[in-house]
């Protein structure tokens, strides 16, 4: 009898072990920070190798001797791009690992339902989601977001547009929540660029035709259109474009312009067609970096937490704190434009270290923010589609 | 930790409500319902919606939700009268999937896939995080304790014994004088009220309510914690939640124990993991972990 309860006791403690470590661990020790990717369902071909290059930045700050003289520990979970279990996820990050930052929530609505939790126990939460609305949410600055949003990326497509000496473009959009926001970008930086919007047809990407709304566009004889749209109207559009006979510049977005595309409408429909997207900073060494790393041309999100991981590795280093808090106040200030310039966080903690300021820029791009957490500015890459091939027309 | 256990016993609640709903709809009268997901989302906006929008006070929001998903529910038991089995199946996960898409594209109600946010909780912000989960972990489980009770008194009833008998031949209850398509709706119209509540608990709890969390996949959740539980039973409903939330969740911590494994590795060994558990208790506990026992009544 007192064998079984003793064998019994054991197990239950075995069982415990792991939860109880943690706890003690969570006091002092190493710095705890999160990722919550998605590495299962419809984001799981990004999640995994996200939480490699964040793992590789790691090591390599431990192999330096840590921050603050404190290794950094990360726990990785899987978010299964699904709302409901990221939040149980995130809990477990929160109030199981205590960690004081989550980096690289993925799908926006992923994000939206983290952040309340994230800014309710004052934990950093760094997100490559796009909605503009998550920058919104009331979070007293506990977001940070690398991932450009609807108003800087189309205000960076009418400069591009106005630049390329188009005075009158007019827009397609299909319906969707940012359709009237992009619109209303465009117009007020053309404007500001002597260029015109001509005005926005909003339709349905579900019809077969477009006949009625290209007619609406061409009659006001536009120097460009810009096609807000997805990939299978998109090829609709065209093809009634090079039926049509126009000749004007066609734009449009980069996740809209992709291989299928000219599979589908040939090469030469699609002859000429400006994609952009907004571009990791390909010269930058930490690029060199992650391409190293990973074997093949790095995704932007896996750029983009390599900037997060380096920025709260910087910040806590910058704080002398490795609070959520501290992250929170000090990781505008490891951009600091006036310190010397660094693209990797074991060289910009050297420089803290030795009390000297420094100005991070990573490999998503320059990782400045604004008061919101949305980031000021980043490089877009311009393609132009050339006898069925995409050309990289110029990286801005 | 304690935080972290006092959430994931209110997400195992909100589970238990379902399983009970779900009984009562599959267990005891054999309606397959895979449109569960709809009702608790049905659930969860109405509430949402009226305390965000209208600001109606909580508890207006979930009897509300409860109007809502009964009346849905009893519509749906009289469309689909005539459909049994696979066919009650299909249409029911249709109608979980329209309500999804209906949610992210009805901009104007719903703010579409950007979701509802700042769902307003009694104590949220107010109370330490620790206090805020407690007082959620007592109501949502007094709902749980109220709701098992309640439909363990109506399994027992004659009204049970219907539904028992539409389940095993609806025309032999027919047969028998029973107005079977009356008890189909009420049976439905309750479960689904008691979905619909689930899903309210859940929206206020979280604070957050999006057309992707309501995915599917929480159907099969549910469906798996009632077989695993004991299909029938009040008791196996409860426990089954509880076991498929512990499963999923207790299995997270096992990632620090095998460091070897890359993070995408674990999460489809976890994958894996619960659905080998659940294979097993169905393997060695063919009808639940608590089966149904029907105690033949003595001769008046």
């Amino acid at each position: 009898m007192t064998l079984r309860l003793r064998r019994r006791t054991a197990l239950l403690g075995s069982l415990a072990a792991p939860f109880i470590s943690r706890l003690a661990a969570a006091q002092t020790g190493p710095i705890r920070l999160g990722t919550l990717t998605p590495q299962t369902g419809a984001g799981g071909p990004y999640g995994p190798p996200m939480v490699k290059t964040v793992q590789a930045v790691v090591a390599d700050i431990n192999a330096a001797g840590g921050v603050l003289g404190r290794k950094i520990e990360l726990v990785s979970e899987d978010d299964e791009t699904n709302p409901d279990s990221a939040v149980r996820a995130a809990r477990k990050l929160i109030d199981v690992e205590k960690v004081s930052a989550i980096i690289g929530t993925w799908a926006s609505a992923v994000t939206t339902a983290v952040a309340p939790l994230c800014w309710e126990n004052k934990v950093m939460l760094f997100t490559v989601s796009g909605a503009d609305s998550i920058t919104k949410l009331p979070h007293n600055g506990y977001i940070i977001r690398t991932q450009p949003n609807t108003y800087l990326q189309s205000g960076m497509a009418a400069q591009f547009l106005a630049k390329s000496g188009a005075k009158s473009v007019f827009a397609l959009s299909a319906q969707t929540p940012f359709a009237v926001d992009s619109y209303n970008r465009l117009a007020e930086v053309l404007a500001a660029s002597g260029a015109k919007a001509l005005g926005d047809v909003i339709y349905d990407p579900a019809k077969t035709s477009f006949r009625s709304e290209i007619d609406q566009a061409l009659k006001t004889k536009p120097d460009a259109l810009f096609l807000n749209s997805y990939t299978p109207d998109l090829a609709v559009i065209l093809r009634e474009l090079y039926r049509a006979g126009y000749e004007g510049k066609k734009f449009t977005y980069g996740y809209a312009a992709n291989a299928k595309l000219i599979e589908s409408v040939g090469a030469e429909v699609a002859e000429g067609l400006i994609s952009f997207a907004p571009s990791p900073d390909l010269d930058s060494p930490s690029y060199a970096r992650i391409k190293a790393l990973l074997g093949n041309e790095p995704d932007p999100y896996s750029c983009q937490v390599y900037d997060h991981i380096s920025l709260a590795a910087l910040a806590i280093a910058k704080a002398g704190a490795a609070t959520g808090s501290a992250i929170h106040d000090s990781v505008r200030a490891v951009g600091n434009r006036a310190g010397s310039k660094v693209t990797d966080a074991v060289a910009g903690l050297k420089l803290l270290a030795a009390g000297k300021e420094v100005n991070f820029e990573g490999a998503s791009g320059p990782c400045k923010f604004t008061a919101l957490g949305d980031i000021e500015g980043c490089r877009f890459r311009f393609d132009v589609a050339e006898k069925g091939k995409y050309r990289l027309l110029s990286l801005i | 930790m304690e935080n972290y256990l006092l959430a994931m016993a209110v997400f195992a609640g909100c589970y238990a409500l379902m399983a009970l709903g779900l009984n009562l709809i599959f267990g005891l009268a054999g309606m397959v319902n895979l449109g569960l997901v709809g009702f608790f989302a049905v659930g969860a906006y109405a509430s949402a919606l009226l305390t965000v929008k209208l600001h109606l006070p909580m508890l207006a929001g979930w009897a509300a939700a409860i109007a809502l998903a009964s009346l849905l529910g009893a519509a749906m038991a009289l469309i689909t009268a005539r459909l049994r089995g696979d066919y009650l199946a299909i249409v029911t996960l249709g109608f979980s999937e329209v309500i999804r898409l209906a949610a992210s594209n009805e901009i104007w109600l719903t703010n579409g896939t950007d979701g509802i946010s700042a769902i307003p909780a009694p104590g949220r912000g107010v109370l330490s995080p620790l206090l805020f989960n407690l007082q959620f972990v007592v109501i949502v489980w007094a709902v749980v304790g109220l709701a098992a009770w309640a439909l363990a008194r109506l399994s027992a009833a004659p009204f049970g014994r219907v539904l028992r008998a539409i389940r095993e031949d609806d025309m032999i209850a027919a047969v028998a004088g029973k107005r079977v398509l009356a008890f189909k709706v009420q049976a439905f119209a309750l479960g689904a009220g008691l979905l619909g509540l689930a899903g309210a608990l859940y929206a206020h709890f979280n604070a957050y309510i999006a057309p992707d969390g309501f995915q599917p996949l929480i159907t099969i959740y549910v469906v798996l914690a009632l077989t695993a539980g004991g299909t029938g039973t009040m008791r196996g409903a409860v426990l089954g939640a509880v076991l498929v939330i512990a499963l999923t969740e207790s299995t997270r911590f096992f990632g620090g124990v095998i460091p070897w494994l890359k993070p995408v590795q674990f999460a489809a060994l976890r994958e894996a993991a619960i659905g080998i558990a659940l294979i097993l208790v169905l393997y060695y506990r063919p009808d639940g972990i608590i089966p149904e026992r029907i105690t033949p009544q003595e001769p008046a």
